[in-house]
């Protein structure tokens, strides 16, 4: 395996730290990395804090080791949309998972994949529970992942046409007669 | 099959099974009884929920939402209404976020309860099993109380809940906590004193700490390994931001982590403990004050026609953090898009390291960390022992059987 982190840290770093370091190394305005506080509670105090970024495609990986570098990126989930002629991924992290009460910092780092260059470098190797997330994303918007070594469908049927990517807003996607109303 | 060969033979477990509560296939190579290696293929309940969402408004979305799961409903619903207001700035009013993780807290109890109970069901402890069921009634029968429902509660809305908790309400869930610590401590050391019990869970399905990390293991099953980890602690959301809510974790009790499915035992067994606590403090400390931001509901629509944005949220739900990602274009009425991560996703991808070097047998056990779901019957048939005499009570005959235990319920 990859001599990547492979343990949560218990350093704790300040979210304003973390947005300062990040905006230096990849050269951001705010425009393209904001810091959203969470409030609750009676009293309606800050709670937590989430951090949504976006970077070029080919920093991507630097953006994924960057966090490494400070605590092992838990990795949730990949959301995405067809946005013409793009698809735009948003992969959302966790890190501070394990440091403390109110600590965790939520990481959603943006990433904008050009149609006639449908690849990502997959985070297999560095976080293995991304498989399923990427397996999704490569079946329902038809986004290959370079790197990931089991390619199968994941949640569409055994015989499902590869050709319709469910998620896709324009000629792959789904037409009318693919969608059976149930009700 | 002979073991020790070097041969393996490809024993399919589902996607229909005795063992099993919900359809999914494990390809599990096995060479005698031992299991080698093990190959997940979930997808044969895909119903294309985010899919239907980009037709729908955001309130009919929380319909959808809700029967994403007959257990963890509630969640699923607080994850997405969180999600929404995340992106349009909406304040959900305190007593609301109480009452919010009042019905969270009661939906762990009788999650946890059901997934102990059928987890001893699968290693052939029915007494222990039928014990859980009797218990879980009680919660049951509270979140029936101030839901009027047994399963979706149609409880959560954007901005609040719908439902308050009445003086009379109130009392229907002290009870049940009273309840709970007199009788739930049976179960627990029928459970955890049983030999044969420990033995069938003891270094079954061991998921390491290293695992669990690199995996995104969550919930109760991260916590098995010894993880630190709950979004109600590390990242506290509403009524949670006023109550200190700490991991429960095996290292703590036992001095000692395994990651076996004893110490996921273990910390589900615990956390209805941990529950009742918090609804009780939660009661203790109910604000007063609105339920709803805005209850007018074309108002409401027409404030989230307008809105723009990206919303998150993530939320500890029974089994662990229950994610939800949402996009809203201002103009339009419909959701753009909807993403859920339900948390038996991210714990599904460790699957195949708890199956390697375990006995075949142990298979069921092992892939039940999924709580099952139990489906709704059309007609049932009751039948009178004593006097032999059948009858076939008709859907609606049912329902209102069921509306007549609800207003009995909830004292009207």
């Amino acid at each position: 395996m990859s001599p990547h982190r492979r343990s949560y840290t218990d350093e704790y770093l300040d979210p304003e730290k973390v947005l300062s370091l990040l905006k230096k190394k990849f050269r951001k305005t705010s425009d393209d990395m904001v810091l959203r506080e969470h409030r609750g509670g009676a009293a309606n105090g800050g709670s937590y804090q989430c951090l949504w970024v976006r970077v070029e495609k080919h920093r991507f990986l630097d953006m994924v080791d960057t966090l490494m570098e400070i605590d092992f990126p838990h990795f949730q989930i990949t959301s995405g949309d067809d946005i013409g002629d793009a698809i735009e991924l948003n992969y959302h992290f966790s890190i501070f998972r394990s440091v403390g009460r109110g600590k965790r910092l939520g990481v959603t780092v943006s990433v904008v994949v050009p149609k006639d260059d449908l690849v990502m470098p997959s985070l297999w190797e560095r976080i293995p529970g991304t498989e399923y997330s990427e397996r999704e994303i490569r079946e329902m918007f038809g986004v290959d992942f370079d790197g990931l070594p089991n390619k199968g469908l994941v949640f569409l049927p055994e015989d499902w046409d590869e050709d319709i990517k469910p998620w896709r807003r324009d000629e792959t996607g789904p037409k009318p007669e693919d969608i059976r109303e149930l009700s | 099959m002979a073991q020790g060969t070097n041969k393996t033979y490809k024993v399919p477990i589902g996607p229909v099974h005795v063992g099993l509560k919900e359809p999914i296939t494990a390809w599990l190579d096995v060479d005698g009884e031992r299991i080698k290696d093990a190959t997940i293929r979930p997808g044969a309940i895909h119903r294309g929920i985010e899919f239907m969402a980009r037709e729908r408004n955001p309130i009919q979305v929380i319909y959808l939402a809700e029967r994403i799961c007959g257990i963890c409903s509630f969640s699923h619903i607080v994850a997405f209404t969180r999600a929404v207001e995340d992106a349009t700035g909406i304040e959900v009013p305190a007593r609301a976020q109480y009452i919010r993780a009042i019905v969270l807290e009661l939906e762990r109890i009788h999650s946890h309860i059901l997934w102990a109970g059928v987890a001893c069901y699968t290693f052939g402890y029915d007494s222990a099993f039928n014990l859980g069921m009797i218990l879980r009634e009680k919660v049951m029968d509270v979140l029936e109380a101030l839901t009027g429902n047994r399963v979706n509660y149609g409880t959560g809305t954007i901005g609040g809940v719908r439902r308050d908790i009445t003086p009379s309400v109130e009392k229907v869930i002290r009870d049940m906590i009273a309840f709970y610590k007199n009788e739930f401590g049976v179960f627990y050391d029928v459970v955890t004193d049983d030999p044969i019990a420990k033995a069938r869970m003891r270094d079954v399905g061991v998921l390491t700490g290293e695992d669990a990390v690199t995996h995104c293991a969550l919930g109760p099953t991260a916590r098995g390994s010894g993880l630190r980890v709950d979004l109600r602690w590390s990242s506290p959301y509403e009524a949670y931001c006023d109550m200190d809510v700490k991991p429960v974790v095996p290292q703590d009790y036992t001095g000692e982590v395994r990651g076996d499915v004893f110490d996921r035992f273990l910390v589900r067994v615990l956390e209805v403990y941990q529950s009742l606590e918090i609804i009780e403090n939660a009661l203790n400390g109910l604000p007063t004050g609105d339920l709803m931001w805005e209850p007018k509901l074309t108002k409401l629509l027409s404030f989230l026609k307008q809105a723009d944005g990206t919303g998150l949220s993530s939320i500890e739900a029974p089994r662990g953090d229950d994610t939800h990602a949402i996009r809203l274009t201002g103009g339009e009425d419909n959701v753009t898009w909807w993403k859920v991560r339900a948390p038996t996703y991210s714990n599904a991808v460790s699957w195949p390291i708890m199956f390697r070097n375990n006995e075949l047998a142990d298979s069921p056990l092992i892939i039940n960390s999924i709580d099952p779901c139990i489906s709704c019957m059309e007609r049932m048939v009751v039948t009178d022992r004593s006097s032999g005499h059948e009858q076939v009570v008709t859907r609606s005959e049912l329902v209102e059987r069921c509306r007549e235990k609800t207003r009995r319920l909830m004292g009207r």
